[in-house]
């Protein structure tokens, strides 16, 4: 892959002597949608920290943007460029929506035209600024998900860590939260995500990423992924297929 | 009426410095779940550093100057670093057990290397008695309730306007989602903690002239903070405040009008009637963490 905009190497980590990631090595493409599937406790999540600084790395190396990041802060990864949205709720949920939006950039350089790009993200997100000043607790699952998409995005990324977006929403608002994503690709941010919801995700993602064991197991096409019988069997079929 | 109005002032002044101990030890609790049980001794300790200091030949103001920057290193950053991290690997309840052995181990030592007895100590604020529209009032009271709120006011402006104490109160609020949106978590956590340092010696040269600095006196100083952070909701630095002049004014009324000798009972009374009445606090939030 020439010039990809990620690239893990042989990246070895776990929690305290417990080993999860596994000479962990991928790369991935600039301004696409790459999905992450794989079982549970394969390691999925535990490499979107290693790459957002969050665990400490044994061995191996991570670039981004043809730099070296290896062991870098989140604050300096932001501020390169990556934001990262965990699975679950990630929000201030006694402050405003407004409130929980500013926060998201109060650690990263200053962003002189803040106020306007908050004002911009609310324009996208209706829903979003009818509750810019209450609580961001009364915000429905997906609403929560959305404004902390919203909040990486004033940041202006070119790389979003996505962990289980769809995690507890509706399927319509699982359909909406992909939308937006497809819209980022489209403005030219790159995404890499974890889904369990894997068929769906695949559907509109260009590659997919098999994780297992805290190792690469396939990397491809979303598609070739889509149809490859082993894969079927083992991720998408049954419960982990079907529409969550 | 004159001299409910002089108590009332009187009350302000302790609940002033209440006020700053229960600040401090809340701000702990919310960054990082820290009980400090030696709070008190934390306010009663500095006043020492200064009479040391004094003692060496150092000018009041340097003196005090210095108490200041000690309290800060020692009761700030060591107390971190050497019993907090360690401990909280452990546990809350752990940590809190720890800190209930170091006011032990304060208290005891200074009565030990220092005196048992209770020392003169020196203050800004002349204690002379002005008379006011018929009211008169100690001027060291006066001057307590200023610098205590003057100090108040620069930390809520610290943590509201500026960047650093934004980013403090988002890891009071959640540490784990204020690591994802990059900020240094730990050493925001390392801010509170230099930050009671500071309020715990300002409170020490605040209350040592009234109340002469004694090995004992972080008994009392560590239940009215800890009692006042309660009865205001344990996690809001507003509630602390509110909680701390509410506990100073009850004190001083109830040991004018019922009895000196139930005076110390005040604080329990209000702290059970809160605790029936509105356990979250005056100011406080069920289950929810925030600055
Ligand atoms: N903070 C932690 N401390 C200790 N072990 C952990 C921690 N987080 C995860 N693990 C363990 O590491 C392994 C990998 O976890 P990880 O969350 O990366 O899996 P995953 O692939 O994301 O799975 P899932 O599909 O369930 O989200 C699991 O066995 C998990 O129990
Ligand atoms: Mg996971």
């Amino acid at each position: 892959m020439d010039n990809p905009l990620l690239k893990l190497d042989g990246i070895i980590a776990g929690y305290g002597s417990m080993t999860i990631l596994n000479g962990t090595s991928f790369e991935v493409r600039r301004g696409v949608i790459t999905t992450v599937i794989g079982p549970n406790g394969a390691g999925k999540s535990t490499v979107f920290k290693a790459i957002f600084g969050l665990l400490k790395l044994r061995a191996g190396s991570i670039h981004f943007d043809g730099q070296s990041i290896t062991g870098w802060s989140p604050r300096r990864l932001i501020e390169a460029g990556i934001v990262y949205v965990p699975q679950g709720r990630n929000i201030f949920p006694e402050m405003s929506v407004r409130h929980n939006l500013e926060f998201g950039a109060v650690a990263a350089a200053n962003i002189a035209d803040l106020p306007q790009r908050i004002e911009a993200a609310l324009d996208r997100f209706p829903a979003l600024r009818e509750k810019a000043d209450v609580q961001a607790s009364t915000l429905s699952g997906g609403q929560q998900k959305q404004l902390e998409i919203m909040r990486g995005l004033l940041l202006d990324p070119k790389l979003i860590l996505i962990d289980e977006p769809s995690i507890g929403l509706s399927p319509l608002l699982v359909q909406e939260t992909f939308a937006i994503l497809k819209e980022l690709r489209a403005k030219g941010v790159t995404i890499l995500m974890i889904e369990q919801n894997a068929r769906m995700a695949l559907e509109m993602s260009d590659d997919g990423l098999v994780l297992e064991l805290g190792q690469t197991r396939l990397h491809g096409p979303a598609h070739d992924i889509l149809n490859d019988p082993r894969i079927a069997q083992l991720f998408l079929g049954g419960a982990m297929g079907a529409a969550a | 009426m004159a001299s409910f109005m002089s108590l009332v002032i009187a009350g302000l002044a302790t609940g002033a410095i209440y006020a700053l101990i229960a600040i401090g030890f809340s701000l702990l609790w919310q960054t990082s779940q820290t009980i400090n049980f030696a709070q008190g001794e934390f306010v009663m300790l500095p006043a020492f550093f200064v009479l040391a200091a004094i003692n060496a030949g150092a000018p009041f103001w340097l003196a005090a100057l210095i108490g200041l920057v000690i309290s800060v290193i020692i009761l700030g950053a060591m107390f971190k670093r050497l019993l907090v991290d360690p401990m909280l690997r452990h546990g809350v309840l752990p940590l809190a057990i720890a800190t209930m052995a170091l006011s032990i181990f304060l208290r005891e030592s200074v009565k030990e290397f220092y005196s048992a007895e209770a020392s003169p100590f020196p203050s800004f604020i002349p204690g002379t008695t002005i008379g006011f529209a018929g009211i008169s009032v100690s001027l060291q009271h006066v001057g307590v309730v200023l610098v205590a709120i003057a100090s108040v006011m620069a930390l809520t402006a610290l943590l509201d306007r500026t960047p650093i104490g934004r980013q403090m109160q988002a890891c009071a609020q959640n540490p784990d989602v204020a690591r994802i949106l990059g900020i240094p978590v730990e050493r925001m956590i390392m801010y509170t903690f230099l930050i009671n340092g500071l309020l715990v010696g300002i409170a020490s040269l605040l209350v040592s002239p009234i109340y002469l600095a004694k090995f004992s006196s972080g008994e009392t100083l560590g239940l009215a903070a800890f009692i006042a952070a309660i009865v205001g909701g344990f996690n809001r630095i507003r509630g602390a405040i509110a909680g701390g002049f509410l506990l100073g004014i009850a004190d001083n009324l109830a040991a004018a009008y019922v009895s000196t000798q139930y005076r110390g009972a005040v604080p329990l009374f209000l702290l059970i009637a809160v605790i029936l009445l509105r356990p979250q606090g005056l100011f406080g939030k069920a289950e929810e963490r925030t600055v």
